[in-house]
Formats: C-alpha cells, sequence, structure tokens
C-alpha cells in the first residue's frame, strides 16, 4: 500500500497559524500527537472511520477524544438532533430536552438526585467545585497529581495567563496512595472541601492504572470521617464501563459525578449529577453559558443514552476492547517487543514497557497513522460501537506491519 | 527583599556572567583579552549569591563554591545594586579584597561589554548571520542555565517543577548547531551544558539560527512552529513542556 502524505492538512495549519494562535489549540495541536506523521484536519466520518483533508481513511481509535461513542453519523443521533435543530435550539428558555435529560440521568446514576448541563467537560468540573466549596465553606481541592480535570485556571495542565492563586487552593496526591491523601486531609483540617478523582488513573504521557483494590472505599470512607465532598470526573470513562456511570464499575459511589464526552455522541454537552444534600449548595453558584440550553445536543443526548442501553453499547465496546488489546500484545511479542497495554478494555493505551521515552511509541503510531489506523502515541484510546470484529483484525494487521519497523529501528 | 530581585540576581550571575565563558571562543576581541589577563574576581552580594569567575589561559571558568578563591573581590549591598550593574544603571560596587587587582577590571568590562552586545543585540547586529549565530549560542546557554535558576528559587513555577520529570533535552539547531543539553535529576536539580550528549530523553530541534533567534527572543507561535516543523519535539515532550514553562521565565526576567 501507498502510504499517507498530509500535505493538505499542513498547508491548511499554515493557514490557521496565520489567524489563530498555535495555529490549532489544546490538545488537538499537532505537537501532541507526531508533527508531520499524523493528520491535522478532519474532513468527514462514517461509522468507525474518519477522512482527512487530504482524502486519507483512518479506524479511529481516539473517537474524537472521547465523546463519539457509537460512531460518526450515527443516524438515531443525527435524526433527533436534526429533529429539535427544525424546531430551533437556541431560545430564551430551556425547552423541555434539559428536564428530559435530567430526569433521565437522576434514573440511571446512582448518586443522582439532580442534574445540570454544561458544553465542556471544564463547565462542570469548575461547577462542582464551586458547589462543593459552597457546601462546605472550605477552600481546597485535593485531585491527584497528572489527572485531568479540565481547562480552566484551576486545573489547566498549561503554564501562560495563569497566577500563582489559582492554583494555590489545589493539592495533589499520588493515585491508589489513600495513605497520602489522609494526611493532607489531616494536614489542613477543616479546609477542605473536596476530592475530585477519575474513576481510573489516565494521564497522558503515561500508563494507566486501575483503582488498587479499596482504594476507593477507602477515599469514600476519608471524605466521610472529614466531612470533604467526592466529586468524580467521569469524562473519559463515563458510558464507557457502566451506563450507571464508571463508580458501578469499580464498585463506588460519589457525592457528584461529571460527564461530557460519550454522553452526546459528539455533540456538545457536559452534565454534572449529585446527592440531595448538595442540591442547595448547587443552587447557590450562578451557573450559566449561552449554549448551556441549546437543544438540538440535549436531545442528541437523550437519543445517545437511549442508544447506548438498547444495543447494550458497552458489552460490545468491551469484548471489541478485549480482542484489540489481546491482539496487540500478541502480535508485538511475536516481534519480540515489550508492548503493554494499560486500562480498561473500552479505554486502553500502549506503551513499551522497556522506555519512559516515547520514542518506540511514537514510531509505532506514526507507522500505524500512515496505513490508516489512528493510535495516539501520548493519551488513551477509546473504543466505539461502530468498531467491529472486521476493524479491529484490519487495524491488528496494521498495528503488526508497525511493530516490524519498531522492531527494526529500536531492535527490542 | 523581594524575591523578584533575588531571582534577577542569581540569574545574573549564574546565568548571565558565565557566559563570558563562550563569548571569548566565539569572538576575537574577547578571545585576544581572555589571552592577555589572569585575574579571578568574586562578585558578593550581601543577602544574595555569590560567585567567582576566572579568567586565565585564554578562557573563563565560573564557580559557586563560597570557599573559591578569587584575586579581587566586589561587594554589593543588596541584589538591587548587582543588578542595576547588568542593567546598565549606575552601580558601584565596594572593591573589599585586591585592590591592586582593580586596573584589570577594564578588561573585564570590556568583556562584559562585548557580552552584553551579543545577549542584547540591536535588530542590525542580527542581519549579520555569524553574529547571529553566535547570539544564539549565547543566549541559548543563558537560557537554560537560567532556568537552573529559576527552578532554584522562583515560586512562580512550583507546578512545572512538580510535573517535571527527570532526564535530558538535547537542543540543536540543525544544520549544524549549535548544540546545548539540560539534564534534569530525580531530585529536579538543573545542569545546562554546551555541545551533544548520547542518549537524551527528549530532543527539540530548532529548523535554523533565524527560528532559534526569535524562539530566544519570545517571538516565535510555538505551537504553530511545532506543527509547521520548524520546531521538532521527540522523546518525553512533558520534559519539554514543563522544562519550557522555566525557559519563559528566564525571558520573562531578563527581558
Amino acid at each position: 500500500m501507498s502510504l499517507y502524505s498530509f500535505d493538505k492538512s499542513k498547508e491548511m495549519f499554515l493557514r490557521a497559524t496565520r489567524v489563530i494562535p498555535t495555529g490549532i489549540s489544546g490538545n488537538k495541536n499537532p505537537a501532541f500527537a507526531i508533527p508531520g506523521a499524523f493528520p491535522y484536519f478532519a474532513e468527514r466520518g462514517e461509522g468507525c472511520r474518519y477522512w482527512d483533508v487530504d482524502d486519507n481513511q483512518y479506524i479511529d481509535f481516539l473517537c474524537g477524544f472521547g465523546p463519539v461513542v457509537l460512531g460518526f453519523g450515527y443516524q438515531k443521533v443525527d435524526d433527533a438532533y436534526d429533529a429539535q435543530r427544525r424546531l430551533g435550539s437556541a431560545f430564551n428558555h430551556p425547552t423541555p430536552r434539559t428536564v428530559e435529560l435530567a430526569e433521565k440521568l437522576v434514573g440511571l446514576i446512582p448518586c443522582a438526585d439532580w442534574a445540570a448541563f454544561g458544553r465542556n467537560g471544564s463547565d462542570v468540573t469548575t461547577y462542582a467545585i464551586q458547589a462543593a466549596r459552597e457546601k462546605t465553606q472550605r477552600r481546597k481541592i485535593i485531585v491527584v497529581r497528572g489527572a485531568y480535570h479540565g481547562s480552566h485556571a484551576w486545573c489547566t495542565p498549561g503554564h501562560g495567563g495563569l497566577i500563582e492563586e489559582d492554583k494555590r487552593q489545589i493539592l495533589t496526591f499520588s493515585w491508589n496512595d489513600a495513605t497520602e491523601l489522609e494526611g493532607l486531609v489531616k494536614k489542613h483540617p477543616g479546609d477542605v472541601a473536596a476530592v475530585m478523582l477519575t474513576p481510573h488513573h489516565h494521564p497522558a504521557f503515561g500508563e494507566q492504572v486501575l483503582p488498587a483494590p479499596g482504594f476507593w472505599s477507602d477515599v469514600r470512607r476519608i471524605c466521610d470521617e472529614h466531612g470533604v465532598v467526592l466529586i468524580c470526573d467521569d469524562i473519559r470513562d463515563g458510558f464507557r464501563l457502566h451506563m450507571k456511570g464508571s463508580g458501578e464499575y469499580f464498585d463506588f459511589v460519589p457525592d457528584m459525578m461529571c460527564f461530557c464526552k460519550a454522553i452526546a455522541n459528539g455533540y456538545s454537552v457536559s452534565a454534572i449529577v449529585g446527592v440531595e444534600d448538595l442540591k442547595s449548595a448547587a443552587s447557590k453558584v450562578f451557573f450559566t453559558g449561552t449554549y448551556y440550553t441549546a437543544a438540538a445536543d440535549l436531545a442528541a443526548a437523550i437519543a445517545t443514552l437511549d442508544e447506548l442501553i438498547e444495543v447494550d453499547a458497552i458489552d460490545h465496546m468491551m469484548k471489541m476492547g478485549r480482542m484489540l488489546c489481546e491482539g496487540l500484545v500478541k502480535r508485538g511479542e511475536a516481534h519480540g517487543l515489550q508492548v503493554k497495554v494499560t486500562g480498561p478494555p473500552t479505554i486502553p493505551f500502549l506503551s513499551f514497557a522497556n522506555e519512559r521515552d516515547f520514542r518506540r511509541s511514537q514510531r509505532w503510531s506514526a507507522e500505524c497513522a500512515r496505513r490508516g489506523v489512528l493510535f495516539h502515541p501520548h493519551h488513551n484510546w477509546f473504543l466505539m460501537y461502530a468498531h467491529k470484529e472486521a476493524d479491529i483484525q484490519e487495524s491488528l494487521d496494521v498495528a503488526d506491519e508497525a511493530f516490524g519497523l519498531v522492531k527494526k529501528e529500536f531492535g527490542s | 527583599m523581594d524575591e523578584r530581585s533575588y531571582i534577577l540576581a542569581n540569574l545574573h550571575l549564574r546565568a548571565v556572567l558565565p557566559r563570558l565563558q563562550e563569548l571569548v571562543k566565539l569572538d576575537d576581541e574577547a578571545r585576544s583579552i581572555a589571552r592577555e589577563t589572569k585575574l579571578s574576581v568574586r562578585f558578593k552580594v550581601r543577602k544574595g549569591p555569590s560567585e567567582v569567575v576566572e579568567i586565565s589561559d585564554g578562557e573563563v571558568r565560573t564557580s559557586s563554591d563560597p570557599k573559591g578563591k578569587a584575586d579581587l573581590g566586589l561587594f554589593f549591598a543588596s541584589c538591587e545594586q548587582l543588578n542595576n550593574l547588568f542593567m546598565d544603571k549606575r552601580a558601584i560596587p565596594v572593591p573589599y579584597k585586591g585592590l591592586t587587582r582593580l586596573p584589570q577590571m577594564k578588561r573585564f568590562s570590556r568583556l562584559t561589554e562585548i557580552m552584553t552586545r551579543y545577549l542584547r543585540p540591536t535588530e542590525v547586529d542580527l542581519t549579520d548571520p555569524a553574529f547571529k549565530r553566535k547570539h544564539v549560542e549565547m543566549a541559548l546557554m543563558a537560557g537554560l542555565a537560567g532556568a537552573a535558576q529559576i527552578a532554584k528559587y522562583d515560586s512562580k513555577v512550583e507546578h512545572a517543577m512538580e510535573l517535571l520529570p527527570h532526564g535530558t533535552i538535547q537542543f540543536s539547531v540543525l544544520p549544524d548547531g549549535p548544540y546545548a543539553f539540560v539534564s534534569v535529576d530525580e531530585d529536579k536539580t538543573i545542569f545546562a551544558g554546551n555541545g551533544t550528549v548520547a542518549e537524551p530523553t527528549a530532543n527539540l530541534d530548532i529548523n535554523g539560527v533565524d527560528v532559534a533567534a526569535d524562539l530566544l527572543a519570545d517571538r516565535l507561535d510555538q505551537f504553530a512552529a511545532l506543527g509547521s516543523g520548524d520546531l521538532r519535539a521527540s522523546g518525553l515532550l512533558p520534559l519539554i513542556d514543563e522544562f519550557n514553562a522555566l525557559l519563559d521565565r528566564v525571558g520573562k526576567f531578563l527581558a
């Protein structure tokens, strides 16, 4: 096969840099992947595949960094969106879709006695810490070192435009270290408002780590003993591990949960749910945005959740994910490479056990991309319902070829 | 004493002044002066850093060793006074040792004048490609060495320091240099050096001296440059990313 080139992507990027700072901002900037060996701009998508502006076709294991959970152009979701769009989306008032989606989440998620909606993950993670601070009248928020909770000033991994005060009340501890967490809470008696954690640890540029046995129950106990609000940032894992939220998958019940990504199959919705005890505090936080009530997107979210349940999408994604993960390890090992796949099967990530600088990962991902399969070298991947067995097999064949090139360059 | 003055004094003594080391290799007049000079000077700042610069055998060496001997001692009453000296403002230190060696300070001052021209070039200076290359070599080293001071003393990089992984970054201005590197130890101590290392943890390749000069002058959209290929990063990217936050702070102080 002829290998892909990215000439139009690069041309478009040059145009972009003339009028947009960085050309492409945030995690979609080429610098986060492999500049020159990855597509920069997408054109269209269908099922589990998308095409870039050079008309290169990819089997997608990044899923738009998570939101595409059923597939590109999924009919039932797009129909729901279109139907509402024809009726109108941005009104002076919310539409019944807001209430319907809130009722759906309250019926679905064990800790949900109420729900509210934003557009992006950061909207609701920030809202969550505000509600926790309002409830507890405390200042500090504890998160895991290296975890990502959004791009707002208190949590951005970036450095520009910040002042020291932005992160002064944010404390960090190591994932799975409940002793360190308890020590932090005790070190700041009466001052910790909330602990915010992802269900499992999925740092960029790192292996994923599942919760150790007893970790989540320890976290719950520590929060209860010290009057700290436990917030689960389920933005990446949500609706890919369990339809009732990832607390059900890992056996814990938080006080608030944040969702985004998979909730609307690519349309722009984020959600927060919480326990009754936090409803009054949440109501005191001024939480709004121009598009927070955009009805077409909310209609898409309702259709997405219904469809995920209807087709038992998580079960299918788990099967496909296991097939992919096992296949990658097997194919890598056949080349004598130390391939390691971490994370749940629907949110996997591949690394090479004998390196920490990602050079093998970067080469391998670049070779896969040139052959039509998109695996990110630095960020966890996602499965979608549209991935079928034939797509996994095709991806494994490409991965195999790329493993061969890694072996040739690095030797092991 | 305010943190800003203290950091700036450390930058001046431990990132800027040591560039005399490169200067005497890169500039003919400086090389000639260094060959004719044998002098060691301690810069001592009250409640601030202390550094010895030694010129001998045509080379310059610097040392932060508080016990290091010097022919001549210059005392600065404050970090601000030292900083004023480096920022072309009136500042006269008190010689506390080796008064007979004071006349040699004329040569030393001439060296620092030449160095300043390379570190703070005019637009006209930069039209000369050979000059620009030397400017890049010295400014790059000033930045990298400065980052080590920022890492030690600047509370504003606390977040970046927490996330900064250990390893070595190779900086290469392509196609033929200059080259420099920084190593970050597990205890976050940073060391900057000229040249190349065998197996860096991360590489930042810079596409030519012009791009490097823009990068060092904070005129470059770095993410745009990474996408266009003017900059090429590989290996452990968080090492570059977090280190860049330190470099950025150096620029804010020395601009």
